[in-house]
């Protein structure tokens, strides 16, 4: 992520439009984070969701496209990005459940935690968001704000629909009003990343 | 379903049919009763488009019933693909129609002189064979649609397309669904063209006047349905993931595991893959005024389809299943969800496998015939299959001939058929089970069944990486037996997790045939049908040496996590042992 620049970026949107961050939210989008705590120690106490929702919804979890079993030793670290899934079918989705009966069938896409330094500093992660977590978790992490880069936001404009202009009022950039049409017709940065904020009502 | 009616489509003077009872059969359904049927009946050394090959359909143990999750139709057959024995099953209204009208299985045999084309009529005043050359290379939609003119909407259709008139080794047999389309397939292993090879067209189940079947004790099987349905619903798979993305939903877990093999089996990981995801489909589905949720039969409490509409709001196909996206999207470099749509439905159409077909032209792309994401191109390339030309006549018979006429060294099959949509080398349990099963490599054949339930073969550490082997066979084994009751595969998940509601399946089990049902039954059941399967193979030829993944899994790491695969040969040869 280049932090050369930062643009900000603030939008109000009615809640039926979430579905259309969805892409963003897949794909991965990056924040910033304390970084060298665990896992656990993230999702509960910085992004504040609940240890039983991250014991019960949150089955699958990736830590750098590794299978993750234990949240309270998985540890952090800066440039880390780590995906969160429900329960998946099929054997390879009851095969990636965290601390599934299958997971033998995983070899070495299981995660080892090693003794290796994880520095306690702030950092950046970057997180994905998949199936029914997507609705779940998508409004809090776009309402404390995103990272994206610019062009990553540019294509993202220029793919929606009539529905979605027609519900967007324009936002605040850099602490100045823009109007949709503007959002619309022309890149307002060309380099580095935007902090997105979305605010549903 | 106390008859079996064997029709003899090479009889002199034209086909005939006979009646039998159950017999021995007695209380066997799905993949038990084809696969027993065919390791007694088939020479397993036979052509398998010729007449000495057989073809068995037959109901679920409790297809026909009120039971939820009950319409899976099995097909068995010695197959043209692989060689090996067949047994390959789809959802859709047949299984439940054929099982009220009262068979067990209707079997075709045989296989008449001439070019005349069949269709055979069966309802409860018995069962008629009559020639219509006017369905030859007739696809399926069109198919159904002629067919509906004459024979109505309250029926049920299995068909064949072009594919399986022409006998292409990649042609499957169609289902119709609740809505008269032939979405569902029996897809895998060709079985399709053992069909046209009898020369039948089409099967019309009429169950006008018939009942549903009637359980021996209805009270207890009303209860554990309830019981069962109720299982389903809470569970966040069946519940919840299921319903609202389809199986489609495993694309971008597979692809940030590192396992959703791309360009041919190149690489686990695919860039584009978000934009065929899931989550992604579900939306644009809604949004197009199709939908995300959609039974295949009626009795369905899962609906893990959906109905995929064009940007005009119009149908284009059923919603593509996982293995499909990622088959014709991820496999081939096409990111592209519209591009897979028309593909699927093409597929269903002249009547393919669809796993079979994406890796098919995988492997032309790696030939050089279209450059991999190459949209147009592989939608030009199914049009070939579609139209019986030389070309499309290569493609049609599969991965494995497609790779030796254009000399393609790294074609990912097993026995003939092509792998789906897991790479065996990040996923090593899976690679055993694309190595050992019956079937050719099948995702299928060792699914997260309830092993940790049934103690199939006993616990395996699942803190160890060892232990491939014993995991693959019990969840064979778990597998063959589901398979054999008719119930929907994707039940596995909440009776894994919910002791409950596996409970609740042995009951409705039990309770429908006045019997009582324990686990040991179904591992004893899942033992009988793999030792059969296993012996047919075994006297077809097959030994061990076939047991194998094609070479390059063991010498070509696949990024993100390079590995190859590395389950020792000796111990992969111990699997059947027991």
């Amino acid at each position: 992520m280049n932090a050369t620049r930062q643009t900000r970026l603030t939008l109000t949107l009615p809640s039926s439009l979430i579905g259309d961050f969805f892409p963003i939210l897949q794909q991965g989008f990056f924040v910033t984070a304390h970084v060298g705590c665990t896992l656990q120690r993230l999702l509960c106490r910085q992004w504040d969701i609940s240890p039983d929702y991250v014991a019960t919804r949150i089955t699958t979890i990736f830590l750098n496209a590794k299978a993750t079993d234990n949240v309270e030793t998985a540890v952090v670290r800066d440039g880390a990005t780590i995906a969160l899934s429900g329960a998946m079918p099929g054997l390879v989705g009851a095969t990636m459940r965290r601390g599934g009966h299958l997971a033998a069938m995983r070899g070495a896409m299981t995660y080892h935690e090693t003794p290796a330094d994880a520095v306690d500093r702030i950092g950046t992660v970057r997180v994905k968001l998949f199936n029914i977590l997507l609705p779940e978790l998508g409004p809090a992490f776009l309402g404390r704000g995103i990272l994206v880069s610019c062009d990553d936001l540019a294509s993202f404009f220029r793919e929606r629909d009539e529905s979605f202009w027609k519900s967007c009022d324009g936002g605040i950039l850099d602490n100045m009003q823009v109007s949709a049409g503007r959002l619309r017709a022309e890149p307002f940065c060309r380099e580095g990343t935007v902090r997105l904020t979305v605010n549903f009502r | 379903m106390d008859r079996i009616a064997r029709i003899n489509m090479g009889a002199a003077g034209g086909p005939t049919v006979t009646f039998e009872e159950v017999g021995e059969y007695a209380g066997l359904g799905g993949r038990a009763l084809t696969s027993l049927l065919i390791a007694r009946e088939v020479h397993p050394l036979c052509h398998p488009l010729g007449n000495e090959n057989k073809l068995v359909i037959a109901p679920g143990m409790l297809s026909g019933t009120t039971g939820s999750m009950t319409g899976r139709l099995s097909v068995g057959c010695k197959s043209p693909l692989t060689g090996t024995i067949k047994e390959s099953n789809a959802g859709g209204q047949a299984a439940q129609v054929m099982a009220r009208i009262g068979y067990a299985a209707v079997i075709l045999e045989g296989k008449p002189e001439g070019d005349d084309l069949y269709k055979i009529i069966i309802n409860k005043d018995g069962i008629k064979i009559e020639v219509d050359n006017s369905l030859k290379l007739m696809d399926n939609y069109p198919l159904v649609e002629k067919l509906r003119q004459e024979y109505g909407d309250k029926v049920a259709y299995i068909t064949i397309g072009s594919g399986g008139e022409r006998q292409l080794l990649a042609a499957s047999i169609a289902c119709t669904d609740p809505e008269l389309r032939p979405t569902r397939h029996c897809g895998r292993g060709g079985v399709g063209a053992v069909m046209g090879s009898k020369r039948v067209k089409a099967i019309i189940l009429d169950d006008a006047g018939m009942k549903m079947r009637a359980p021996k004790d209805p009270e207890k099987f009303r209860d554990a349905n309830r019981k069962f349905v109720e299982g389903l619903r809470k569970h966040p798979v069946t519940g919840e993931g299921l319903p609202a993305y389809g199986t489609n939903v495993l694309t971008n877990v597979l692809n940030e595991a590192g396992g959703y093999p791309t360009y041919n089996f190149k690489q686990g990981q695919f860039a584009g893959a978000a934009k065929l995801s899931g989550e992604a489909q579900a939306e644009l589905e809604i949004k197009r005024g199709g939908s995300a949720t959609h039974g295949c039969h009626r009795g369905c409490v899962i609906q893990c389809s959906g109905i995929y509409n064009d940007k005009d709001g119009h149908y284009i196909t059923k919603q593509p299943e996982y293995e499909t996206v990622w088959s014709h999207g991820g496999n081939c470099g096409i990111d592209d969800l519209d591009t897979v749509a028309r593909l699927d439905f093409m597929d269903d159409n002249i009547g393919l496998d669809t796993i079979e077909m994406g890796v098919t032209i995988g492997v032309a792309m790696d030939a050089g015939l279209i450059p991999f994401g190459d949209r147009e191109g592989a939608i030009r390339l199914l049009d070939e299959v579609g139209k019986g030309t030389p070309l499309g006549r290569v493609l049609g018979c599969g991965a494995e001939i497609t790779g030796k006429v254009f000399g393609v060294e790294k074609v990912p099959v097993v026995k003939g058929q092509a792998m789906p949509a897991y790479d065996p080398r990040p996923i090593q349990g899976i690679g055993v089970t694309y190595a050992t099963t019956t079937q050719g490599a099948d995702h299928t054949a060792g699914y997260a069944i309830a092993t940790n339930i049934l103690k199939v073969g006993g616990d395996v550490d699942p803190l160890k990486t060892e232990g491939q082997v014993e995991l693959s066979r019990n969840l064979q084994i778990a597998t063959a037996a589901i398979d054999s009751t008719g119930m929907c595969l994707f039940i596995a998940f909440a009776i894994m997790d919910q002791p409950e509601t596996f409970q609740a399946l042995l009951d409705m089990l039990g309770a429908f045939y006045g019997i009582t049902m324990t686990g040991d039954d179904v591992v004893a059941l899942g033992k009988k049908v793999l030792s059969a399967e296993r012996d047919f193979n075994a006297r077809a030829g097959f030994t061990k040496a076939h047991d194998r993944l094609p070479r390059f899994f063991y010498t070509e790491p696949i990024a993100p996590h390079n590995q190859v695969f590395s389950v020792p040969d000796e111990e992969m040869d111990q699997l059947f042992n027991w």
